[in-house]
């Protein structure tokens, strides 16, 4: 029994997780319906805590299961994050699933699913956990995008979503074979000990580090690998498109650390340029589709493109400024998640009769019809633009102090411009809740005291991380730790 | 009087005054007085921090400081020396202008909101000119821009979408820019685990600076600078804002956000970029110039009466860049006066015309005149203020731009020489003769319009706005000398920084 307690205290919080997803599907069956609406958010909100504090903040690092898992300060870094989105998400949702008559049980026991997954490549030194990981996630999301069945936009989400992530799977597991081949193990670091004594990337090598890359820029959605995700955001249910948002790009952004940094820290003389270019297209090309849209969820779609952009930069400085770039990849990844969930979910006011996803016009006069969600919109907005004294500001100055460290200044002044172009499309939404009135007839907002309860808390959150980020940014330095060789 | 702490407690005041302003949203007659009352607290705090300042050193004075960012060395670093120390009150006087003439009933929605917009503005006007760290000043700097944003875009005129997203992208492409060289500066500034951002660890380390960074590094802070100032070819925004903004945002607007450019030139690219000043001088001193001439000359042409007050200002401002940048005392010292001096001169004429429009609803030229006889006090005040703008001896306008003139004619380090630049920018001057002089007689005098017949004149509120700003315009034009006291040493030290013989041996 003891020998089973050891075993399975290091990955505690997944296996709360995941407990807490199946009590919710039980108590589903259990109780009444009435009952239902009221305590499952409940009971996933405690599981999700509960998994939070079953884990150390700091933990040592200590491989286990045979070292497929590894539990470090990276891993408790984004445990955290992972779970704060999940309950996040979870609090915003329960007055749209009545709405539009989604079972609650099921878009919660697939949240946590999507959660445990997440948390797995968190975990990940071995890239079959990875892949584990990736898949645990992804496909609990494909159910969420398309859980409104008899809705046709959300059918073509889901169907997309799952084709291309289907398809960017098969590549990147065709690249992890490649990589086995090369090198003989499945290991991070049998790799990347392996690649150092080939030294120069061979023909084979440069295949696998190709398709690895190709397939995490699905999942990140790199342009030009992003196609799905408009589609995708546009169409899923809203609460589960804000988790979507941030969720799985926090996800692949740890992959992406995990296999480069560490398995393939030899070829980064290879990946290297290829992320810097690949991160000033994702972001150019984000900002410039976000430009034309009218739509604030689509708008949000592709600016989230963009934001994909600022964190691969720092990504690609990584080789050269070591810690103070995977810091600001682990820093960004949290204010992002804290400030685009925020954005998606103020969205869930517009969610009345008759609307599918705010256009700009309906955000007329938001400003006056219910102040504090829209101070709260604004806030993120803000933060998004990347203006002081938000979170999103300092995650970005923390972004280009690698990228210029690493000496890419033509990628530094690069986002500035870009953010000048986010600028545009960002406070153009100010300009609909502030200064236009509400047409005549205007849909009312919803009023619902958990979604601005939780709007209220993370706007706050955005000014005062934005305000005092140090100790954010320590944790995220710390956690950066267990990357550099 | 001495107050610990005070250049802290000025960021602090409009801050808590939000609360209240919340709480009591829904009565405008609470709001309207949180808000006045609350600028006029920041107002005289900002007197008592002037009192404690020692006239005669060159050095930071009232520092403040505490750690905020510590892995990247970055501190929350306060203080005031002779440039800025008289920056700060024109800014809180100012607030309290704007404030206290919108309580008296021209903003009539969503007052809450509005007077919020301007107790952050101020936090932001006032962190700009105490500010001696890069990152918090940048903060400040940015802190300034939202709120302008919304009094021009919720309570401006017809096309204010159109002119505050104009200002809002102008200024943070100029400002994003600067923030890439910040971090820039940053990494230069010392080896990993020592960097800085304080301006007085920066300026022992400036010598790692190389000219080729210098070059970049100017470049990007400059253009922030005369974006925001605005220098010509970056002006094209102030005459879309001004004209849209309500009347309290026109003020501040031009009375210190410009003033914001100036401050950053003398505050931290002279004295950390020497090379780069160098470098950029010729170019700024042409468009110095240039924006002296154009300003004049387009405004000399305006129908409008806000655009025109908003064309001199680019005139006005072009005098502020050249007295910075030829180098010598007279010209350093003439051009913070002429920050100030505009600040409360245009902040004035600003405040008129809004008077004006509010009554007559026109704002252009040919659809007024003849009020002279019908408001014997609005045209009295209003020629003084006209008469400082245009540069009349004995009063505060003289004063700035006979110094600038004075140091550029003294100044030979540019092609052609300072007694080419000199009689050019002079030109200027007579040239604001003209297009003021005009306006004001199409404006106040001539037959008066039927309809204009039963608009009173000034009210008591009005005047209460605009007798501390006749008072500073005839004090700063007679008596401008404790003014120069103060400034003439900590401007002494930045041309000392800026002109350092080392880096000029560097440069050759």
């Amino acid at each position: 029994m003891t020998a089973f307690v050891d075993t399975i205290t290091p990955i505690l919080p997944e296996v709360i997780v995941t407990l807490t997803a199946c009590v919710v599907l039980v108590a589903d069956g259990l109780m009444t319906r009435e009952r239902a609406r009221l305590l499952l958010p409940a009971i996933t909100v405690a599981g999700l805590v509960l998994a939070f504090l079953g884990g150390p903040l700091a933990p040592a690092s200590g491989q286990y299961f045979g070292g497929f898992v590894q539990v470090d300060t990276f891993t408790a870094f984004f445990r955290a994050v992972f779970i704060l989105l999940a309950v996040f998400a979870t609090l915003v949702a329960p007055s749209y699933l009545e709405r539009r008559g989604i079972p609650g049980a099921e878009y919660y026991a697939t949240l946590c699913f999507s959660t445990v997954g997440a948390m797995t490549i968190a975990l990940s030194t071995d890239l079959i956990t990875l892949f584990v990981g990736l898949e645990l996630m992804t496909i609990p999301i494909y159910v969420l995008a398309g859980m409104q069945r008899r809705d046709r936009f959300a059918n073509e989400a889901a169907l997309k979503y799952f084709l291309l992530g289907a398809f960017s799977s098969a590549l990147l597991v065709y690249g992890f074979a490649w990589l086995y081949g090369v090198t003989g193990s499945t290991r991070y670091l049998d790799i990347a000990t392996e690649l150092q004594r080939i030294g120069l990337a061979n023909g084979p090598t440069i295949v696998a580090l190709a398709l690895v890359t190709v397939g995490l820029g699905f999942k990140a959605a790199v342009v030009p690998f992003h196609q799905w995700t408009p589609d995708a955001y546009d169409g899923a249910p809203t609460p589960a498109t804000a988790f979507m948002s941030v969720g799985p790009k926090a996800a692949a952004f740890a992959a992406i650390l995990r296999v480069l940094v560490i398995a393939l820290a030899p070829l980064s003389v290879d990946w290297t340029t290829v992320f810097a270019v690949l991160a000033a297209v994702t972001m150019t090309g984000g900002n410039i589709v976000a430009l034309v849209q009218t739509n604030a969820k689509r708008m949000l779609a592709y600016s989230s493109i963009a934001h994909t952009g600022y964190i691969l930069a720092a990504v690609a400085a990584s080789a050269t400024a070591g810690a103070s770039a995977t810091a600001a990849v682990l820093f960004y990844v949290f204010a992002y998640g804290v400030m685009n969930l925020g954005a998606f979910a103020c969205l869930l006011y517009f969610d009345v009769e008759g609307s599918r996803g705010a256009t700009l016009e309906e955000l007329n006069g938001f400003g006056r019809r219910h102040p504090l969600g829209a101070f709260a919109f604004f806030v993120f907005l803000i933060s998004l633009t990347g203006i002081p004294p938000t979170v999103g500001f300092v995650a970005k100055v923390f972004v280009i102090l690698p990228v210029l460290d690493a000496g890419y200044a033509w990628l530094a002044v690069l986002i500035a411009l870009n953010a000048v172009l986010a600028a545009f499309y960002y406070l153009r939404v100010v300009v609909h809740m502030y200064m236009y009135d509400p047409e005549t007839g205007a849909p009312m907002v919803l009023r619902t005291r958990l979604l601005s309860t939780a709007l209220g808390i993370s706007a706050v959150a955005t000014i005062v991380l934005g305000v005092l980020p140090n100790s954010l940014y320590e944790w995220a330095l710390q956690a950066a730790a267990p990357l550099l060789p | 009087m001495t107050i610990d702490h005070i250049l802290t407690l000025l960021l602090v005041v409009p801050a808590v005054g939000l609360l209240p302003l919340y709480v009591f949203r829904g009565d405008v007659r609470a709001v309207k007085q949180v808000a006045v009352v609350t600028t006029l607290v920041e107002l005289v705090l900002s007197v008592v921090m002037l009192s404690q300042f020692k006239v005669g050193e060159a050095g930071f004075q009232l520092v403040d400081e505490a750690a905020w960012l510590p892995s990247l060395g970055i501190r929350y670093l306060v203080g005031v020396d002779g440039i800025s120390v008289l920056l700060v009150p024109m800014t809180t006087l100012l607030t309290f202008i704007a404030v206290l003439y919108s309580s008296g009933g021209s903003i009539k929605d969503r007052l809450a909101g509005f007077m919020a917009s301007f107790l952050v503005l101020e936090i932001g006007m006032v962190g700009v000119f105490v500010s001696l760290d890069l990152f918090l000043f940048y903060v400040m700097f940015e802190l300034m821009l939202v709120p302008m944003y919304l009094i021009i875009g919720i309570w401006g005129g017809p096309r204010r979408i159109y002119s505050t997203l104009k200002f809002v992208i102008f200024t943070l492409a100029g400002s994003l820019l600067m923030l890439v060289a910040i971090v820039a500066v940053w990494l230069a500034s010392g080896d990993e685990g020592s960097r800085t951002l304080s301006l007085t660890e920066l300026l022992t380390n400036r010598g790692r600076f190389s000219a080729e960074f210098q070059f970049w590094v100017f470049l990007a802070f400059g253009l922030a600078f005369a974006i925001k100032l605005p220098m010509v070819p970056f002006h094209t925004w102030l005459p879309d804002a001004h004209v849209e903004a309500p009347t309290a945002g026109s003020i501040i607007l031009a009375g210190v956000l410009l003033k914001a450019g100036g401050y950053g030139f003398l505050r931290f690219a002279l004295p950390l970029f020497p090379v780069g000043t160098q470098l950029w001088l010729p170019v700024i001193i042409v468009l110095s110039v240039i924006a002296i001439l154009y300003g004049a000359a387009v405004s000399t042409v305006q129908k409008d009466l806000k655009k025109l007050v908003a064309y001199s200002s680019v005139a006005h401002m072009g005098f502020v860049t050249l007295g910075i940048f030829v180098l010598n005392a007279q010209g350093a010292v003439g051009a913070v006066l002429q920050m100030l001096n505009h600040g409360f001169v245009t902040g004035a004429l600003f405040l008129f015309v809004g008077i004006q429009y509010e009554r007559t609803h026109r704002r252009l030229i040919a659809d007024l005149g003849g009020l002279a006889n019908r408001w014997p006090l609005y045209t009295t005040f209003f020629a003084v203020f006209v008469f400082a703008s245009l540069g009349l001896p004995g009063l505060n306008g003289f004063v700035g731009e006979f110094l600038v003139l004075l140091g550029t004619f003294k100044f030979s380090g540019v092609p052609l020489g300072g007694l080419f630049w000199g009689p050019v920018a002079a030109l200027g001057v007579i040239l604001a003769a003209v297009y003021m002089l005009w306006m004001l007689q199409r404006v106040m005098y001539g037959p008066v319009r039927e309809a204009y017949r039963a608009l009173p004149d000034l009210s008591p509120l009005e005047v209460a706005c605009a007798v501390p700003l006749l008072v500073l315009t005839v004090l700063l034009g007679v008596f401008p000398q404790p003014a120069i006291d103060i400034i003439e040493p900590s401007l002494e030290q930045v041309l000392r920084l800026a002109t350092d013989p080392g880096f000029q041996l560097a440069l050759r």
